[in-house]
């Protein structure tokens, strides 16, 4: 590998690491973690922003279990069959109490289990291999300050013949290569901010980009809906399309979309929007979401499914 | 004869009137509907336009508080059994909300107090603690649309 991907991730950490916090975060929870916010000297605190940047919470927290948050989640639903998030609470034996730095880096950007075996891609690594080792073990060092829960993890149901995990060597072999964030100095830190938290950190293009038939993203359709998304739902085209996507939207529609859920026509967000509202993108910064419709406004508009 | 005639008119009015608490049509009540329920969204809008400081008229928020208040009563009456998106492609009701009416009637209880508060809130013309409130509406808006909505 030569030395130009190094310098990409070099400077985009350090546009990272400058980044000018506008506004205070929300307390991730509570007021235990006051100050949490992308700029906090404190890895438990820049965790803790970054686990609400990240949406760990919307499949490994179980929204009928309020009381054992990050202990496992409802099932995600997808073509090939149900997927139930695992226990990443401290805990020894249910949790990820005990993993190293490097398992959980694996884990998060390469899609690898501790034993070695891989993880399906209803795992987000896929845009999770974008983040910074810096971020993902921020995400650690808070995760490992939850209340250690026993809640068992439950095992996916897939369909055959989708249910022979050696299938994912081949599958990564085609359709995954993890590559640090492709920083573009010359668009602006707003532009890179946002593309860093679309692409990576919210994983946005997980529900919201069509996939192929193996069920790996298509890049020529980033962001432009599909009709086949989780539980089987139709995901919105979020391209700036001026029929069939958010064209004609204002930066403070986005904005205050990604904070509160009303849209701009005063209905609300439905479906599952509702959960990466609540637990993600309205314990963002002002910046920050203001950087998100940066980006999104930056893509060519696609028409949609 | 007079009194007869009176009496025969009364009971046929009263007969007339008993028709309209009879069984509407579904297409209707769906239509019906989504236009309270749009009346709710024209009322929301207009306080996300004073939040976000497109226009300033907070003195008006205390109106589209009560309008919200008053819409948010009617929720329960107007779904009737036979009215889910699997009846008619016209609406949007799933049919979740008729396995346990008693969640969709809290759900309904919750705009209805949420807005409640906001009558008091806009009372202080500050845009800031309306904008508090707000979400706290946006949340029962969730509240109802995630369960009990298809999303478009």
């Amino acid at each position: 590998m030569g030395s130009a991907p190094h310098l990409r991730a070099v400077l985009a950490l350090v546009a990272l690491l400058a980044w000018p916090a506008a506004g205070g975060a929300q307390d991730a929870a509570g007021g235990a973690l006051a100050g949490a916010g992308p700029e906090s000297e404190d890895s438990v605190r820049r965790g803790a922003y970054l686990t609400a940047a990240a949406g760990c919470a919307g499949c490994h927290s179980d929204p009928k279990r309020k009381d054992q948050p990050f202990a496992g989640g409802a099932a995600l639903r997808t073509p090939i069959g149900d997927f139930y998030a695992p226990n990443i609470t401290p805990d020894p034996d249910y949790g990820i109490g005990g993993w190293s730095d490097a398992e959980f880096l694996a884990a998060l950007k390469q899609g690898r289990a501790p034993d070695g075996g891989h993880y399906y891609p209803a795992f987000p690594y896929t845009s999770y291999a974008g983040m910074s080792d810096r971020d993902a073990r921020d995400i650690k060092a808070y995760l490992a300050t939850l209340a250690p829960l026993t809640r068992p993890n439950r095992e996916p149901e897939i369909s055959f013949p989708f249910n022979f995990r050696f299938l994912l060597g081949a599958w990564k072999a085609l359709f995954f290569e993890p590559q640090p964030f492709a920083a573009e100095p010359a668009r602006g830190t707003d532009w890179n901010r946002g593309a860093y938290l679309v692409r990576h950190l919210g994983h946005c293009g997980e529900c919201h980009t069509a996939r192929n038939l193996f069920g790996a993203r298509d890049a020529a359709r980033e962001l432009a809906g599909t009709l086949n998304g989780p539980d089987g739902k139709k995901v919105p085209n979020i391209t700036p399309h001026p029929e069939n996507g958010l064209g004609a939207w204002r930066a403070s529609d986005a904005t205050y979309y990604l904070e509160t859920g009303f849209l701009p026509d005063g209905d609300f967000a439905g479906g599952a929007m509702v959960e990466v509202i609540e637990s993600s993108t309205s314990q963002l910064t002002d910046a920050d979401r203001a950087s998100i419709w940066v980006y999104l406004l930056s893509l060519p508009p696609a028409p949609g499914p | 004869m007079r009194h007869a005639i009176s009496i025969v008119g009364m009971i046929f009015l009263l007969g007339l009137a008993s028709q309209a608490q009879a069984v509407d049509e579904p297409e209707n009540v769906i239509k019906y509907r989504q236009s309270v329920m749009k009346a709710i969204g024209g009322h929301m809008g207009g306080i996300v336009g004073v939040v976000k400081g497109e226009v300033s008229y907070v003195d008006d928020v205390v109106v589209h508080a009560q309008g919200i208040n008053a819409m948010s009563k009617l929720l329960v009456g107007i779904f009737p059994k036979g009215t889910s998106q699997m009846e008619s492609a016209k609406s949007r009701a799933l049919p979740a909300i008729w396995d346990d009416f008693s969640k969709f009637e809290a759900a309904a209880k919750a705009l209805e107090i949420e807005s409640a508060k906001m009558v008091e809130v806009a009372a202080s013309r500050d845009v800031g603690a309306i904008g508090a409130q707000l979400k706290n509406m946006g949340k029962a808006c969730g509240g109802c649309h995630k369960p009990f909505r298809q999303k478009k």
